[in-house]
């Protein structure tokens, strides 16, 4: 059962949906024993890195995330926030500790001496680095996917694919059962579908 | 780089479906009837994004909206923005939970700065799309706001500007002269409009067919273009329309059916 982490942000019902489409059966849940039981888990998330991070603590699902992903090693997508979440911290609105299962650090986009409009919002051509990812398997090296978003992570290592928007975005990470897409592959129609038929495939 | 978006606008009363000419409304019918009459597999394969604008002139049709957006997220897998007579934090936060992923907001930009503040503390900038619309008379380009009903003493960049500082995440900008009435988009205010606006900005009101489309993304620079025009754009309109928009070297989105 793949369970979806409800910590009161992130659109629950478009990731639902789109498993739905898929004939894929979700629950989304903030109940810790319900997160423990769950074999794959998936991290949605649209907002402020601050609030996410203050609401994973409240509702004491943060403990639980750890021991299920670092230590039972349980499959997680994090989509958009819930991607960064999982870097070591966040700058917005000051500097926030993430869960830090990956190195890297959240930032604003540099988009300075461009004329791109803020924030990066669009479907935009996403090259997959690595010819033996699991995510992108099936896709096309270049792939048209949905993003949204004003900040996104840099300095990492465990960066899988790419986009361009002023300069080289990391568009997701893979690290063991740990994966991440800074687009959203629930709003990203048939790519999208894709990227969701390969993580409950796992 | 990021692609161009094309966008596909209905507009709600309840449960009904509308027609909208200089913001005259016409009931077309409900989503069933919609359903049976135009595929909604023809437009959701062929947009980018999906706008749902509840057009009700009574306040208390918020829960038939919200069943509305409840209903076309089962079938649009792509991001939905959807507003319009949102007055308060609470009908906000339904919209949201019905399924959409961005919040429409109007006359409260002008009205009710606290709640807009609010929605973007509690949702993010990337949730709030600034909806502007503004009339073109003797020369002058006013901003009304109400459903077109109230004209206020602020024209058109000031109203941008006005809305920019509130942080918003696009501005969805509307002109009630040319909407309806499928005679091309207000290329010149656009054109400005697009200059002088650090978000993105979707253009809306005047589709007619797919060379307004193209006219409007290549002589404005616009981010995304929306129509509400459901009859110009039956069967495979929207489909012909993506396909003329990428033969003529725009850059749009791609994916397999």
């Amino acid at each position: 059962m793949i369970t979806i982490v409800d910590y009161g942000m992130g659109n629950i019902k478009s990731v639902e949906n789109a498993f739905n489409f898929l004939g894929i059966e979700t629950h989304s849940t903030s109940d810790p024993n319900e997160l423990e039981k769950s074999s794959k888990l998936i991290i949605p998330g649209v907002g402020s890195f601050k609030k996410a991070m203050d609401n994973l603590s409240t509702l004491g699902i943060k403990p639980i995330l750890n021991e299920q992903v670092i230590v039972n090693q349980k499959p997680i997508l994090g989509i958009c926030l819930g991607m960064q979440l999982m870097a070591e911290l966040g700058e917005e609105d000051g500097i926030t500790s993430g869960l830090g299962w990956i190195k890297g650090q959240v930032k604003k986009l540099r988009l300075n001496n461009t004329n791109l409009k803020a924030p990066h919002i669009g479907f935009n051509g996403t090259y997959y680095n690595q010819n033996n990812s699991m995510m992108f398997n099936g896709l096309n090296e270049i792939t048209d996917f949905y993003y949204v978003h004003s900040y996104s992570i840099i300095n990492t290592d465990s960066e899988i694919a790419h986009t361009i928007y002023g300069s080289k975005i990391v568009a997701a990470i893979e690290k063991n059962n740990i994966w991440g897409c800074q687009f959203h592959p629930e709003k990203s129609q048939t790519n999208g579908l894709s990227i969701l038929k390969n993580f409950a495939n796992l | 780089m990021v692609k161009k978006r094309l966008i596909f606008t209905y507009l709600f009363d309840g449960e009904n479906c509308m027609l909208s000419r200089n913001f005259r409304l016409q009931k077309v019918g409900t989503v069933d009837w919609i359903k049976k009459h135009y595929s909604f597999d023809s437009i959701a394969f062929s947009i980018d994004e999906l706008i749902l604008i509840n057009v009700s002139r009574n306040e208390d049709k918020i829960n038939q909206f919200c069943d509305v957006i409840t209903n076309l997220s089962r079938f649009f897998l792509m991001p939905i923005a959807a507003g319009g007579n949102v007055r308060s934090f609470e009908d906000a936060k339904a919209i949201l939970r019905s399924g959409a992923d961005k919040i429409i907001l109007n006359t409260p930009l002008f009205n009710d700065r606290e709640l807009v503040k609010k929605l973007i503390n509690s949702f993010g900038s990337q949730c709030i799309v600034a909806s502007i619309d503004y009339l073109k008379q003797n020369g002058d380009t006013n901003i009304y706001i109400n459903n077109g009903k109230d004209k206020l003493d602020l024209n058109i960049y000031d109203g941008i500007r006005f809305v920019l500082k509130q942080n918003v995440g696009e501005i969805y900008l509307t002109s009630i002269e040319k909407d309806g009435t499928g005679m091309g988009f207000d290329i010149d205010v656009l054109k400005n409009a697009v200059t002088q606006s650090s978000v993105p900005i979707i253009a809306s009101g005047g589709a007619g067919d797919f060379y307004h489309i193209a006219d409007c993304f290549t002589k404005t620079g616009t981010s995304a273009v929306s129509t509400a025009n459901l009859f110009n754009f039956l069967g495979n309109g929207l489909y012909e329309t993506r396909k003329y928009l990428t033969d003529n070297g725009l850059n749009m989105a791609k994916w397999t059916y």
